[in-house]
């Protein structure tokens, strides 16, 4: 069923990103609350136009394609053999996201990535990334620094 | 690079064998019991991987009567490949990690012993992204079970009892197993799983009687590590055979990338008895950054012919030099004897990943035949038949284009117009009956930098149908190998990744990922009769006969490589080509499973057949 439900979340994200449109400024400053009002949690990443974000991000993003994360939560993150990430990030706080991360879950596939520098050096820019991805503020594919074209 | 692991670096390791020639030996059990139909005795069902039964009970005619005879829970949901072994009144079943065997009375479809393997959890991860397993071996009152840890168990084919155990390879480092254990002679061979995690590629050649390594072979490295011989291997050299020369490895790679440069060879071994020869391919080079590894990366990608006592290789080929794609050349190598300019070439066929099908001479090594199967294959223009080397497409090279570029419109995807799925030879016909994948990609390389036990990668990509076709993911192909032409091309929404079955009976046998298992006519591809099983199949499709009546079954499960489509949906950037086809789409035809299905015609219908020899009129029971 999960994977079904990833299916759907990927036109949700799609039609988002129509309603967005491709020059929303999501930023931690955007994000504050209005009028003072509900107390929204900014987020942990800075992107404009769907694919230029911060350099903590940008490194996060880095992570993910080198450790090859794709290979078992799809390319957009929308799940293959391992669960589909744009879901996930919805429920996962960042601790959980630290302790899954570094200790795994390998009964189910998920290796310890304790013993990667790149992971210990970047995974809060990893959680940033797919929390972004996970909102539908990121777009899938290839990101840029903040200050790029 | 600073080598990270310790692994034996003791050379090929060469001990004499005290094995007569298979010339001269008498016929072996495996032989004996290939040689009987009824009998489903290893993987291909013979040494030359023909997948071809000359049973034909079952038949065009009444084919469209087939019902299911009985099921069975393989208890494991995850992607369920090969195929079970029938000897006498047993069966033999596998499954995916944790690899259990269960031996099956046919009688009554009880339990007749169970073998279930306790293997540390953390192999899964790097087995990433299924933990499949492509089946057993049987051989001197053995069955053979190469366990996904790369733990290769003999067991007591009557009581399941350990006999021996050897291990091949460290998962910490990432070597894993995925495939099927190989009988030939007096002899198991067994290869390495880990082209994504820079492993060092190597084929392994046991005793049967005890375990005993006989002879390890690397795929690249230095000369005696190769088990080549500078002045007698030969390769495809300016339109003739000729030696390799010195150092014919080392010479492609910088430094001493060789030892993370993979060249695995997880696929399915092909043995010439008469010749006294294995064949076998091996991998993608380490890493899927081509920029990172300048050279042709010999021996990857490669067609090795090995003499089976001493692992010495008589030729080698390499089809894809400096593979920028990951078109491994582990596929099937399917020896037949192919008529050709009027005569009979004793050869072997061979459709790669990279998309073009090959004949060869396989007894000299000399390349034939190299045409593509799949029109839209777009990477090469074609191969020069006098240097043996593709004519890469710059437009279609990541290599070209360099790091951190998406290259799009690749045709085929990684996963080849052809993976692991086998073809079939019909004999009669000498056609091939092949399943193939109609998927494109776009391939963006990145550098990385390799730490022993993880990813080692560098490359990201995106799959989707072939665009400006049909729409699906597949065809299954009738193969004509002496013209290297498409003789028929029946078009499949999915991949299709379920090894392929013919038999006399004029049809052929394949499953699909929505999960049918299918039966089409030799001649002209047309369907016959299909059924829907619980979940995709990328299994390889099985006959034999019981208490005088013939059966067909699979296993049905989805998952393996083929599982990327459960969830993958079209990049953004192909949305509006119109494929009506996508991956996407699987999740609305099945989940995963994991079972057996065993089919046979109605009772009156197979004795009809049995008793008079004349084929009855359809019988139209469903």
């Amino acid at each position: 069923m999960r994977r079904l439900e990833s299916v759907g979340m990927k036109y949700k994200l799609m039609v988002m990103a129509v309603i967005l449109g491709p020059t929303v400024l999501l930023t931690a400053h955007a994000a504050d609350t209005v009028d003072g009002a509900a107390q929204t949690t900014r987020p942990p990443y800075t992107v404009v136009d769907g694919d230029k974000v911060d350099q903590k991000t940008l490194d996060g993003w880095k992570t993910w394609r080198a450790l090859a994360c794709e290979r078992c939560h799809g390319a957009e993150q929308e799940g293959l053999v391992g669960p589909s990430l744009v879901n996930s990030l919805k429920t996962l706080t960042k601790e959980e996201f630290h302790t899954t991360v570094i200790n795994g879950r390998p009964d189910k596939g998920m290796p310890p990535w304790g013993a990667s520098a790149m992971m210990q050096k970047n995974w809060e820019g990893l959680y940033a990334y797919l929390k972004g991805r996970s909102d539908g503020a990121i777009k899938p594919g290839h990101l840029h620094p903040l200050d790029s074209q | 690079m600073k080598m990270f692991y310790a692994l034996p670096m003791l050379g090929a390791v060469m001990i004499s064998s005290s094995l007569c020639l298979s010339g001269i030996a008498a016929a072996t059990d495996t032989e004996t019991a290939m040689s009987d139909p009824s009998n489903w005795a290893s993987q291909a069902g013979d040494y030359s991987n023909h997948r071809h039964s000359t049973l034909d009970q079952i038949n065009a005619d009444n084919v469209a009567g087939l019902q299911v005879a009985w099921t069975m829970s393989t208890g494991v949901l995850r992607g369920h490949e090969g195929s079970p072994l029938v000897i006498g009144n047993t069966m033999y079943i596998h499954t995916p990690f944790p690899n259990n065997v269960y031996a099956i009375n046919l009688a009554d479809q009880t339990y007749k012993w169970k073998y279930e393997p306790k293997q540390d959890a953390t192999v899964i991860p790097v087995m990433c992204c299924d933990t499949v397993n492509r089946g057993l071996a049987f051989g001197d009152g053995k069955i053979f079970l190469q366990q996904a840890d790369t733990t290769l168990v003999a067991l007591d084919a009557n009581t399941g009892k350990v006999v021996w155990t050897v291990k091949n390879g460290d998962p910490k480092i990432g070597e894993t197993n995925t495939n099927a254990p190989h009988v030939f002679g007096r002899v198991v061979l067994t290869g390495i799983s880990g082209g994504e995690f820079g492993v060092h590629g190597r084929m392994q050649a046991y005793d049967i009687a005890t375990g005993k390594l006989l002879w390890k072979a690397w795929s690249t490295g230095p000369d005696d590590q190769l088990l080549v011989d500078p002045k007698k291997t030969m390769t495809w050299t300016n339109g003739k055979m000729a030696p390799i020369g010195k150092d014919s490895s080392l010479k492609t790679w910088k430094g001493d990338q060789w030892k993370i440069g993979g060249g695995t060879t997880w696929g399915w071994y092909a043995y010439d008895p008469k010749l006294n020869l294995v064949y076998y391919g091996s991998g993608n080079p380490s890493t899927w950054n081509p920029n990172q590894r300048p050279g042709d990366n010999k021996w990857s990608m490669t067609i090795f012919a090995r003499d089976l006592n001493t692992g010495m290789a008589k030729w080698v080929y390499q089809m894809t030099p400096h593979d920028e794609w990951d078109y491994d050349g582990v596929n099937e190598m399917v020896l037949a004897d192919v008529p050709m300019n009027g005569k009979t070439i004793p050869a072997l066929v061979h459709f790669d990943r990279n998309g073009f099908g090959y004949t060869m001479n396989r007894v000299t090594g000399e390349l034939l035949v190299a045409q593509k199967f799949d029109p839209n294959v777009n990477w090469a223009t074609n191969v020069d038949m006098k240097t043996g080397r593709p004519q890469v497409n710059p437009k279609f090279s990541p290599g070209t284009t360099g790091p951190d570029v998406d290259v799009k419109d690749i045709c085929p995807a990684a996963l080849g117009s052809k993976d692991e799925q086998p073809s079939s030879y019909d004999p009669k016909s000498g056609l091939m009956f092949v399943p193939t994948n109609h998927v494109c990609m776009t391939y963006e390389p990145f550098q990385i930098e390799y730490t022993a036990g993880q990813p080692y990668v560098g490359a990201t990509l995106t799959m989707y149908p072939t665009p400006n076709s049909h729409g699906g993911m597949g065809n299954f192909i009738a193969w004509d190998p002496a013209a290297g032409k498409i003789v028929w091309s029946k078009a499949e929404r999915f991949s299709v990744w379920s090894g392929a079955l013919t038999t006399d009976g004029g049809i052929a046998f394949y499953g699909t990922l929505e999960g049918y298992l299918k039966a089409v006519s030799l001649k002209d591809g047309k369907e016959l009769w299909k059924f829907k099983t619980p979940s995709g199949i990328i299994g390889n499709v099985f006959t034999y006969v019981y208490n005088g009546k013939q059966y067909v079954g699979v296993y049905s499960g989805i998952g393996g490589w083929a599982g990327i489509g459960m969830a993958a949906g079209l990049s953004e950037g192909h949305e509006g080509l119109g494929a009506v086809g996508g991956y996407k789409d699987l999740a609305k035809y099945t989940t995963l499973g994991g079972s057996l299905f065993v089919f046979g015609l109605p009772d009156a219908a197979a004795s009809r057949t049995a008793s008079t020899g004349v084929t009855p009129t359809a019988n139209p029971i469903q």
